[in-house]
């Protein structure tokens, strides 16, 4: 169906494979943005403190002692940054399972979103490693260590990973221009998207897993045996308030990728998913109150941290669900995403909680990330986003395929 | 009943299970209001998925043709032409096929293009005379420019006018074209409710009489026969000529 004058556009114009990445390589349009401004002194001097704990070990730049050896680099990048990651299985849960079609348009970019936060925050991983090298271990065999709860986060970190990117492949053939390699990318989908979801509740719950084991460390209120299952299904608004967030932010920053059609339908894939949002809170909540009722904590609560524990639950799990509630039911997009900047704020909190900051809150000498911890974070997240947005501004992924992808369908 | 002894509810957990109750209990009104029908009066004119007069663009300072194109002369001498929103928001995303090639002398009413839409097509006729100088290369890459941007990146063709003034004095400017755009949303809405009730088996003119909106791209699901239709009432020369006196303030 196409004339003379209006021949398919490959994406990349006919040139080879090799000349053409090397040109997708460069940057593209200007230099000198805030964002750029400020991320790139802090990614080069991350770079710098990582070198140097390399080369002396974590005491040099960590305050991480032999009585806290998990830290900020755990507490936030791993488990903080993977339960945000959330969204990837629940919006391909909708849509390929439950085929929701209105949340097409997003699969995408969410689970680009989910497997770069897993690439780089499991990436911060090996920062935390005494040994990284040892990292293969549990994968060629040579200590699998099956009865350690690490053992299966491990492998589904590896399996999950391999189940975005093939999620996610269809978006890379169409970029370079392979058909072929589109066809059978996109007949792995649906596989891919099953298994993922598989991986996915079982690994959301198996990092709150590993904490069990560390049930004299952490303080009473929010250890608990069932860590594993708050942290599954705190890891579904979690992940789709990150979606909300990052929506309304690319919907600015990449508006011109974005198509008219698509622009439209922004507001109702927001409050759709505010409802849900809504939903799994409340479940959450009472899950929460039960939690907090079977270990009988009555008498934590006229403490510091008992204090600490209700600003958590009532100001950041029960006040943001009273919102989503509310601005669903009233169609307010506004009060959609400031009750998703709260519920991120109130995860945020309740991973700490866990990892940090109840971590042996009765240490003789409690830990505080040092400054150079928190540079090495931020490098992490900024470094992730760099290459969320050059993937952004290079593969179909916000914006509609090339024509002969959707000619295929 | 020897043996038996009363147990302490709260020693046995019943303390949970009134939790667990008392949740169920919130739950159902929770359930309920939540999914009532939610209240988007205010926003219905606004909200995405329905064409409405309100979510047209119309710039007042093109020429509008009864055609559904437009066509503005630029500084240079030269018009650029392409195709209306009130078409491409009732078509939905359609495919452009150039006919004519660049350089060939074109006549006002002669064909200029044809859109397609899953293999649905419709023609679309020039607006003005002249010659073709230039096509718009940006849409071979991104079709989705002519709905996107009709009017600034979504034109069609740059064309060296021959009759200008001739060929656009009867078309619409500014507060006439919003009047006229208003207008052809209420002859489509009566169009679509008599196109419907002749092919569908169902009698099917149910929505617009009783003041119902048509939802974003009405046309795009629509069997081949209510294109043709739509052809013959919105786009062909014939039902253009029918009323030639386009200026409805100088009636």
């Amino acid at each position: 169906m196409t004339s003379q004058s209006f021949p398919i556009a490959k994406d990349n114009d006919g040139k080879s494979i090799f000349k053409f990445l090397v040109s997708e390589l460069k940057p593209k349009g200007k230099w000198l943005t805030p964002f750029n401004i400020i991320s790139i002194p802090i990614i080069l001097l991350g770079i710098g403190l990582i070198v140097i704990r390399y080369m002396e070990g974590l005491g040099a730049i960590t305050n991480l002692t032999q009585d806290v050896p998990w830290g900020l680099w755990i507490g936030f990048d791993v488990v903080t940054g993977v339960a945000f990651a959330g969204g990837a299985y629940v919006v391909t849960f909708m849509v390929y399972i439950l085929n929701m079609k209105k949340y097409h348009s997003i699969v995408r970019v969410t689970v680009l979103n989910g497997f770069l936060a897993y690439a780089f925050y499991t990436g911060a991983l090996l920062l935390d490693l005494g040994r990284p090298w040892n990292v293969v271990n549990p994968v060629i065999g040579n200590n699998f260590g099956t009865s350690s709860v690490l053992f299966l986060v491990a492998w589904h970190f590896l399996l999950y990973m391999l189940a975005e990117l093939i999620e996610f492949s269809p978006a890379i053939a169409e970029w370079l221009g392979s058909r072929k390699a589109k066809r059978i990318l996109s007949g792995m989908t649906l596989g891919a998207v099953i298994f993922g979801i598989t991986l996915s509740t079982l690994h959301q719950s198996g990092l709150g897993a590993l904490y069990l084991m560390a049930k004299d460390k952490i303080h009473p209120l929010w250890y608990s045996e069932f860590i594993p299952v708050l942290f599954f299904v705190s890891s579904i608004f979690a992940g789709l308030s990150m979606v909300i967030f990052e929506g309304s932010i690319s919907h600015k920053v990449f508006s011109d990728q974005i198509s008219h059609t698509n622009h439209k339908k922004q507001n109702s894939i927001v409050h759709g998913l505010s409802k849900i949002c809504a939903v799994t809170m409340f479940a959450y909540f009472c899950l929460q109150f039960l939690v907090f009722i079977h270990a009988q904590r009555w008498d934590l609560i006229n403490t510091p941290m008992g204090y600490w524990f209700l600003v958590e639950m009532i100001g950041f799990v029960l006040i943001p669900m009273m919102l989503f509630f509310y601005s669903y039911r009233t169609s307010n997009i506004f009060t959609i995403r400031l009750a998703a900047i709260l519920t991120m704020i109130g995860i945020v909190m309740n991973r700490l909680n866990v990892t940090v900051i109840g971590f042996r809150w009765d240490a003789a000498v409690p830990y505080i990330p040092s400054w150079m911890e928190i540079v090495v974070t931020l490098a992490v997240i900024f470094t992730e986003i760099w290459i969320f947005r050059w993937v952004i501004n290079r593969m179909p992924v916000l914006r509609e395929s090339p024509e002969w992808a959707r000619e295929e369908k | 009943m020897e043996g038996f002894t009363y147990h302490n509810i709260f020693e046995t957990k019943g303390l949970e299970y009134v939790a667990i109750a008392i949740f169920f209990v919130i739950l159902i009104p929770f359930w309920k209001i939540l999914n009532r029908k939610v209240t988007v009066v205010r926003q219905v004119q606004k909200s995405p998925g329905i064409l409405s007069a309100s979510s047209l663009r119309i710039p007042q300072g093109l020429f509008f043709s009864r055609y559904h194109t437009w066509a503005h002369l630029e500084r240079s001498g030269f018009a650029k032409v392409g195709l209306d929103d009130l078409l491409m928001q009732i078509t939905g995303e359609v495919k452009l096929q150039r006919i004519k090639p660049l350089g060939d002398r074109i006549v006002k009413g002669d064909l200029l293009a044809e859109i397609t839409h899953k293999g649905k097509l419709l023609k679309v006729f020039s607006p003005i005379s002249g010659q073709i100088v230039e096509a718009n290369s940006e849409l071979a890459d991104s079709p989705g420019l002519l709905n996107e941007d009709p009017y600034v990146k979504g034109w069609m063709y740059k064309i060296k006018p021959s009759s200008w003034v001739a060929d656009t004095n009867s078309y619409f400017m500014a507060e006439d074209a919003t009047q006229w755009a208003m207008q052809e949303l209420e002859r489509f809405k009566d169009f679509l409710g008599a196109s419907l009730g002749k092919y569908s088996p169902q009698p099917a003119n149910l929505i617009m009489q009783d003041g119902g909106e048509l939802r974003d791209q009405p046309l795009s699901d629509l069997p081949v026969e209510v294109w043709q239709d739509f052809q013959q009432d919105f786009l062909d020369k014939k039902s253009i000529r029918g009323n030639e006196n386009c200026f409805l303030n100088k009636k």
